[in-house]
């Protein structure tokens, strides 16, 4: 039985993971800041999957990011997605060399086929995400942004997430921005806004302040994984808590032995 | 041990290298055909299509590479998803190629004729079926969870050697082990400690 997914999200600027409240960032620490504050080679071992997102706002630093993906998938031995502003083959190339597994794409969904079909080419489809940022409008209808949020696609998203829904790219990352860090839970009437006929695995994010909002994300037949990349709602042995609490209350995931009952590192025949 | 990881310039390799150095062993890459059959271990990782990835290999002189560690000089190898499919006989994707002749079959896509509304890829922890004696799996339970992402399946037709299965949808091979030849469908170097355990084990094999 296949079991959904629960995703970290780290959303990076400049050298800073940030928190993001609507697309707004505020600047929280630096990898030694990670370490101290998430003890990240344990926490690894707790979640499904990982995504770092660079969305800096400023100029990007690919050859910085690169370092801070690969300082991160040392100790970490789930899968990695990362993404954030890439725009070229040989941009994602780097990210997949430095200990990505998936890149995740977001304006070039909408403004280079060309990108996206180049990466699918080269990679394969199942190792591109589609990064999907929504916002209601003021009369209620969800509207598509681009560019950490500051453009709007004026192509309705049934129209425009056509092409995802028919395997452009391997899953995508539904992300609210009127969500976004707020804690209040899943924006689930999204996922009405997606195509008919939607069969592309969904990761759901925005909002999650809790455990339980995890839940109501797992407990939804449309959604395949529930991210969050709120950096102190789960602060500690946060990710550790929700996910035991998730099991208990009759929920399942999927689950390994614990590293430390293992003696695994350097154990491996080296004669 | 040394270990090769074999780069035919098309995947991520580095997270196949970080496990297998984490458990202790002299793991790299290399892209040199005249270096693979010296290794002690070869490991065949994957992305991309199959088709791709064995005209990718035979342009470098990979295949003939890998067949004399394996086939003359009965060096182990494990192919990791792609990496497995291309162990298969033949891939449909992308118009059809060769593989490496190792498995009997043909890799071909996910059937929906069961379940239209089967999202694809396969993507997340699954649970894999082995039997006791499957050396890839000593330790660990029949069932356990490891990490899939792949749309194109092997069915486990008459095959000889120990077959691990997974479903999802229908019943495919998600692992496989003959002699010195071992393959797994899923990442295990993506499939936490379940898959580092495997990792040791074919480091030990």
């Amino acid at each position: 039985m296949l079991r959904k997914r629960i995703i970290f999200t780290l959303l990076y600027d400049s050298g800073q993971f940030v928190l993001s409240r609507n697309f707004r960032l505020q600047k929280v620490g630096d990898l030694a800041w990670l370490n101290r504050n998430y003890n990240f080679s344990q926490i690894a071992f707790h979640i499904d999957e990982l995504i770092v997102l660079d969305v800096s706002r400023g100029p990007r630093n690919l050859q910085g990011f690169c370092e801070t993906l690969r300082t991160l998938s040392q100790g970490c031995f789930a899968p990695i997605a990362a993404g954030g502003g890439i725009r070229s083959v040989s941009e994602a190339r780097r990210l997949l060399q430095s200990g990505a597994d998936k890149v995740v794409v977001n304006s070039a969904l909408f403004a280079s086929q060309t990108l996206v079909n180049g990466m699918v080419e080269a990679f394969g489809q199942q190792c591109v995400v589609g990064s999907v940022d929504l916002k209601r409008s003021s009369t209620g209808h969800y509207v598509l942004h681009v560019e950490n949020g500051s453009q709007a696609i004026d192509a309705p998203p049934a129209q425009a997430l056509e092409p995802l829904s028919q395997g452009l790219v391997g899953e995508i990352y539904l992300n609210s921005m009127d969500r976004d860090g707020t804690g209040q839970g899943y924006d689930f009437e999204m996922l009405s806004a997606l195509p008919p006929q939607w069969s592309t695995p969904i990761i759901l994010a925005g909002g999650v302040g809790n455990s339980q909002h995890l839940m109501a994300g797992l407990q939804d037949h449309r959604v395949d994984a529930v991210a969050t990349a709120h950096l102190f709602n789960f602060v500690g042995d946060g990710l550790a808590k929700a996910r035991s609490n998730i099991v208990s209350s009759g929920l399942s995931l999927a689950d390994w032995p614990a590293l430390d009952s293992l003696a695994l590192q350097g154990s491996g025949s080296v004669s | 041990m040394r270990v090769i990881v074999v780069d035919y310039g098309m995947g991520n390799l580095w997270s196949v290298v970080n496990a297998l150095q984490y458990l202790g062993a002299n793991a790299r890459t290399s892209d040199n055909p005249a270096e693979i059959p010296d290794a002690d271990a070869l490991v065949l990782p994957g992305v991309g299509s199959f088709r791709s990835a064995m005209q990718a290999l035979r342009e470098r002189g990979l295949d003939d590479a890998i067949h004399e560690a394996v086939d003359i000089r009965g060096k182990k190898i494990l192919g990791v998803c792609l990496g497995f499919q291309m162990l298969a006989q033949f891939g449909t994707e992308d118009g059809g190629e060769r593989g490496l002749g190792y498995l009997p079959g043909a890799v071909e896509y996910f059937a929906r004729a069961s379940d239209p509304s089967l999202k694809l890829p396969h993507i997340g922890f699954n649970r894999v079926y082995f039997s006791s004696n499957a050396p890839l799996f000593r330790g660990l339970e029949s069932g356990a969870y490891f990490y899939f992402v792949h749309s194109y399946r092997l069915l486990p037709g008459d095959m000889p050697g120990e077959v691990a299965t997974a479903t999802y949808g229908e019943t495919f091979v998600s692992a496989y082990s003959r002699g010195n030849i071992f393959g797994a469908q899923f990442h295990p170097e993506k499939s936490q400690t379940n898959g580092l355990i495997l990792l040791r084990n074919f480091l030990d094999s």
